[in-house]
């Protein structure tokens, strides 16, 4: 019977596909999120009520509920036929979408209104004055909770092993089906997932200083 | 004086909060190179007249011209009329992630659709005219709040406006850094720079103010040229406040 170190490559293999999931769904998630945030910071009661409602929603429901209603009900239901990792991205993507627009809507209001009614007085649109001035600035401010939401994703994204999905857990446990030992290979899979949480949040607290302003102490 | 010399044209504004009068009917008007003081209790609206004067708010009533066009009327583009009015905030709400260079040229660059390096060019003359070109490079937080003030004035003057409102403009900054403020805005009276300044500094008012409005509850209750208005009000009320600002600041020299 091969031993455990044997298959390691296979098992860190899946790191590929867990990027992929966190990746997918982080940027999924940007795309609804912050013109989410932005909505329930400058929108009118007709579009935050239905933005209301999808937070409520996705944040209520557990992952796994959600990656089976989509994958066995919504998607076959509507005539979809998504592959697990595509419906898992999207899952994913759609969930991180509910918190990612809380941390925009945070950071939104962070920048205070000030600053969008000083552009306004310079004669920008109101697009113009939030495309120019409060984006910049809230995009800044949100660095610190999207690192978190990174964290937050990449350990959720091994709930996906229940869709069948190629990542780190899918493939430990294939291993610990190979070699009948569980002890090594689970503990692998956790080292492989502290070392990604602490190198993304390392990566992401570099740009957080990179693009500071200088001098600059946000009030949070 | 004719029509032509009338910068800005209030008429009987009026503005409410849920169901709270806050403007009662004010008009007035600022000619060509007048600096006017607004000045009046604390909650007495002034604030609100300059919000409602560049429709920051809009009035529930009343009609606004600038230099002849309509602000108040709806088809006009707000936008474009905010290009002609500059504005001073108490707080200065420069923009925080901009060097001090690049909160002047913004509006040149992004309203105006001034190229970048003649944008930064006009930006570095205002600078120099409020005494902070060596400073062009700091950010918001590296500068003081005199100095933020003047980076203030300089971007409202950038986009070349016919007048510049200042929301009391020094009540947010310590006494030590009033004065340059000050200065700036008393060489730009003095160079016959239109103005419409809410503020409580009695002496900059009696040294370059036309005339000054005392307003109570939303109404301009008294006017008159400074000077005069500080020595001679009618009202118990303005006679109060203005003993109130002297014995706060001393008497004015």
């Amino acid at each position: 019977m091969a031993t455990v170190w044997e298959y390691l490559p296979y098992m860190l293999g899946g790191v590929i596909w867990t990027f992929g999931l966190v990746g997918g769904g982080l940027a999924l998630g940007f795309g609804i999120g912050l013109p989410m945030g932005m909505g329930q910071v400058y929108g009118g009661k007709a579009t935050k009520a239905p933005i209301h409602a999808y937070i409520w929603f996705f944040r209520s429901v557990p992952l796994l509920v959600l990656l089976f209603l989509f994958y066995w009900g919504i998607f076959p239901a509507s005539g979809f036929k998504l592959d697990p990792l595509a419906c898992s991205i999207v899952v994913l993507g759609l969930r991180s979408g509910a918190y990612q627009s809380q941390i925009f809507r945070g950071s939104v209001e962070c920048v205070g209104d000030g600053q969008l009614m000083a552009a306004r007085t310079l004669g920008m649109s109101k697009f113009k004055g939030i495309y120019h001035i409060v984006l910049p600035q809230a995009l800044r401010i949100a660095i610190p909770g999207w690192a978190n939401e990174y964290a937050i994703m990449l350990k959720d994204s091994a709930i996906c092993f229940a869709l069948g999905v190629l990542e780190i857990l899918t493939r430990t446990r294939y291993v610990v089906m190979a070699t009948m030992e569980s002890l090594l290979p689970y503990l692998i899979a956790g080292v492989v997932f502290i070392i990604l949480t602490y190198g993304g949040t390392k990566i992401i607290n570099v740009i957080y200083e990179r693009t500071k302003v200088s001098g600059l102490i946000w009030r949070m | 004086m004719s029509e032509k010399d009338v910068v800005l044209k209030a008429e009987n504004i009026h503005k409410s909060y849920s169901g709270n009068n806050v403007l009662n009917g004010i008009s007035f008007e600022v000619k060509r190179g007048e600096t006017k003081i607004i000045c009046g209790p604390s909650g007495s609206g002034k604030s609100t007249v300059l919000r409602c004067l560049n429709l920051l708010t809009r009035p529930d009533e009343g009609h606004v011209w600038l230099e002849g066009t309509e602000v108040t009327s709806a088809s006009t583009d707000i936008n474009k009329i905010r290009q002609k009015i500059g504005f001073v905030f108490q707080e200065f709400n420069l923009f925080n992630h901009f060097n001090a260079l690049r909160n002047v040229s913004i509006g040149l660059e992004k309203v105006k659709g001034v190229k970048k390096d003649e944008a930064k060019k006009i930006a570095l003359e205002q600078l120099a005219r409020v005494g902070l070109q060596e400073h062009a490079h700091k950010y918001p937080a590296e500068l003081s709040g005199g100095q933020k003030q003047r980076v203030a004035i300089a971007r409202a003057r950038a986009i070349n406006p016919v007048i510049i409102f200042y929301d009391e403009p020094t009540s947010a900054l310590d006494p030590q850094l009033i004065g340059e403020v000050l200065e700036v805005m008393k060489g730009l009276a003095k160079e016959r720079v239109t103005s419409l300044v809410v503020t409580h500094e009695m002496g900059f008012a009696q040294s370059v103010g036309d005339e000054m409005l005392f307003m109570v509850d939303g109404r301009i209750v008294e006017r008159g040229p400074p000077q005069e208005l500080i020595m001679r009000c009618k009202y118990d009320v303005t006679k109060k406040f203005f003993e109130s600002i002297q014995e706060l600041y001393g008497r004015e020299k």
